[in-house]
């Protein structure tokens, strides 16, 4: 037995969110081979099937790219300073692949680590993640290998997975999940089948000992030279969460916010001095990786990544976080 | 051809003609094609060719990492090698030190992209070394602007609500900066911060500050790779901000980027000959 919905009660429910004043977010066909999870304005622009998974991640509907923290108005002699608003409509995440979803949990351990970050605590709050199971994978996938699949409940507040018929098993797993698909769905004798993840392609303790030993080995000039340093990979990534301060403004006010940054920029460990602790690409690949693999699980027990392989995807030269690792595998026995 | 490619470049590496060849690899087929930095020419098999072998090597001849390996050899396309003659018109390569392999292309893609359609450029023209069978693409050189025509039939207004909504998706990851073989400064002008110049953030004021900035120092430099808009990940189409200089240079100036290894740099000369009608 299982709850389902349909594919146009589904569309009706978000109609209802959108209605009621709730923000809706989700994948959407933005142009020909491109699906971005953007914010949805009608129902009509969900996609709910025909893609692995879209080219950038939900994280920045609780971490956006530009967060205005608080702003200033020079008035005369008078400074004036104005708080950034610090409220959020509810929202709801809508058909997010389990591998973004999972990364929510793990994001919440950093924002809630030395400093309670309030503005993406208020913002998690009002959100509902509701995740869309996935039926395929491609080559960049890897979710297996970092301990989740296609259909883990991490994150989720309520999961919809693909049955027959144009239906979804409806699973909610938090009161929020089951507020929201309350009254909605019907009782079915049919159960959505279990769908297969990618084939398990490394072993995450192995490759975490090999990053500990191999800090100077060569596989980072090897394999990573050809990085160019952007930022696609980082920009892309559900679980990358780092960010800069800025001041911008003129004469007459100003704001200080906080953007998204990439260790994979050469300024991002500039000193003052001139002096860059990373100097080399490699060796900003490296601390991408190390990050990831080793220091975020000895500091939260978490892997940095949930193998949506978004990294791989978006790589101009085809450099991902696997491809590295599948390079470590083949220099050693992983 | 991968053949006589792997063959050259153990030639080059055996002689010392070069200490690395910059080119295509493929740990399978099947995999993804990627840069490759060939030191021992017992590597040399890692090179390869085929239509996949897309990104414009010579955004790595600026790089500090690339540079430290030394003397260098590197495998072009048609296309790409019109980044190597602005870089040597802007003296930032010494094009007598680096030994050029150029490879006669068909295109790249599958589908084939926009800009192989095209093409004036199939042929490498100055390359050392010119590998490939001559079964050219037809060139397409009266298409060239076509994406471009068919933007500038919208309206003003219709023009501005579809840059408004492009860079509202923008991110500034930078992969456009970052694979441009043109985009050469050590510190680019968006990184200063001393004061800033250019707002970082990624609102639509700082996207449109950066993206036009950008457009206006690529003016008469622009090599039409079309990296930018490969690359980006949100599919802003930059190529049409590109080609609208790169348009005003050919028609005011009679000027393509990199086709003429004679010319003087459009925006480093000037002539009493120049046209001043596009003034006041």
């Amino acid at each position: 037995m299982s709850e389902v919905i349909s594919a146009s009660a589904l569309r009706e429910l978000m109609r209802d969110w959108l209605r009621q004043g709730k923000q809706v977010f989700g994948p959407r066909q933005v142009k020909p081979g491109l699906v971005l999870y953007t914010r949805l304005t009608d129902p009509e622009q969900l996609l709910v099937s025909g893609f692995i998974h879209p080219s950038n991640s939900p994280k920045e509907f609780v971490f956006p790219r530009h967060e205005v923290i608080y702003s200033y108005r020079f008035e005369g002699k008078d400074l004036q300073l104005l708080d950034a608003p610090d409220s959020f409509p509810e929202q709801i995440v809508l058909a997010v692949r389990p591998c973004d979803a999972a990364a929510l949990p793990i994001l919440d351990k950093l924002f809630n680590w030395d400093f309670q970050d309030e503005f993406y605590n208020r913002r998690r709050q009002a959100t509902t993640v509701v995740t869309l199971a996935c039926l395929s994978h491609d080559d960049s996938c890897f979710c297996t290998s970092v301990g989740l699949g296609p259909a883990d409940p991490r994150g989720s507040d309520a999961m919809l997975l693909p049955a027959q018929d144009d239906e979804f098993e409806v699973r909610p797993f938090t009161e929020k999940g089951e507020a929201s698909f309350s009254g909605v769905t019907r009782t079915s004798s049919k159960q959505a089948g279990t769908p297969s993840g990618p084939a398990k392609k490394f072993d995450a303790g192995q490759v975490r000992t090999y990053l500990s030993e191999n800090f100077e080995g060569p596989i980072w000039h090897d394999e990573t030279l050809h990085c160019l340093g952007c930022g696609a990979c980082a920009y892309t990534c559900p679980t990358c969460h780092c960010f800069d301060i800025v001041d911008e403004g003129n004469a007459a006010g100003g704001i200080r916010a906080k953007n998204w940054d990439s260790c994979q920029f050469p300024i991002f460990s500039l000193h003052a001095s001139g002096h860059n602790p990373r100097s080399t690409q490699p060796q900003r690949q490296r601390q991408r990786l190390t990050h990831k693999f080793q220091i975020y699980p000895e500091k939260f027990g978490d892997i940095l990544c949930t193998g949506c392989g978004n990294c791989t995807r978006n790589c101009p030269v085809n450099l991902g976080v696997l491809n590295v690792l599948e390079a470590m595998k083949n220099g050693q026995p992983l | 051809m991968i053949e006589s490619l792997r063959a050259t470049c153990r030639r080059l590496l055996e002689t010392g003609t070069a200490q690395v060849v910059i080119g295509y690899g493929q740990a399978d087929p099947g995999k993804a094609v990627h840069p490759v930095f060939i030191r021992r020419p017992e590597d040399a098999d890692q090179l390869t060719w085929n239509d996949q072998c897309y990104p414009n090597l010579v955004a790595y001849l600026k790089r500090k990492e690339v540079q430290s390996l030394g003397k260098a050899a590197i495998v072009v396309k048609g296309c790409d090698e019109r980044g190597l003659i602005v870089l040597e018109r802007e003296s930032q390569i010494d094009r007598g030190s680096l030994y050029v392999i150029g490879i006669v292309c068909g295109g790249v893609g599958n589908p084939k992209l926009d800009k192989c359609k095209s093409c004036g450029a199939h042929r490498p023209r100055f390359a050392n070394e010119i590998l490939g069978e001559s079964s050219l693409l037809q060139d397409g050189v009266g298409q060239k602007w076509q994406a471009l025509e068919e933007f500038l039939t919208k309206s003003p207004s219709q023009r501005m609500a579809y840059w408004q909504n492009e860079f509202s998706r923008c991110l500034k990851c930078y992969a456009c900066r970052q694979v441009c073989p043109m985009c050469y400064c050590e510190r680019c002008l968006v990184d200063k911060n001393r004061p800033t110049c250019i707002d970082t953030s990624p609102t639509l004021k700082g996207n449109f500050a950066w993206h036009i900035t950008r457009a206006f120092h690529l003016a008469g430099r622009c090599i039409g790779c079309d990296e930018c808009t490969r690359v980006c990940p949100v599919g802003i189409d930059l190529r049409l901000l590109n080609q609208s200089l790169a348009k005003a240079a050919e028609e005011q100036f009679g000027y393509r980027a990199g086709m003429d290894p004679q010319a003087e740099p459009l925006i480093g000369s000037y002539s009493l000959q120049d046209k001043d009608g596009f003034i006041g």
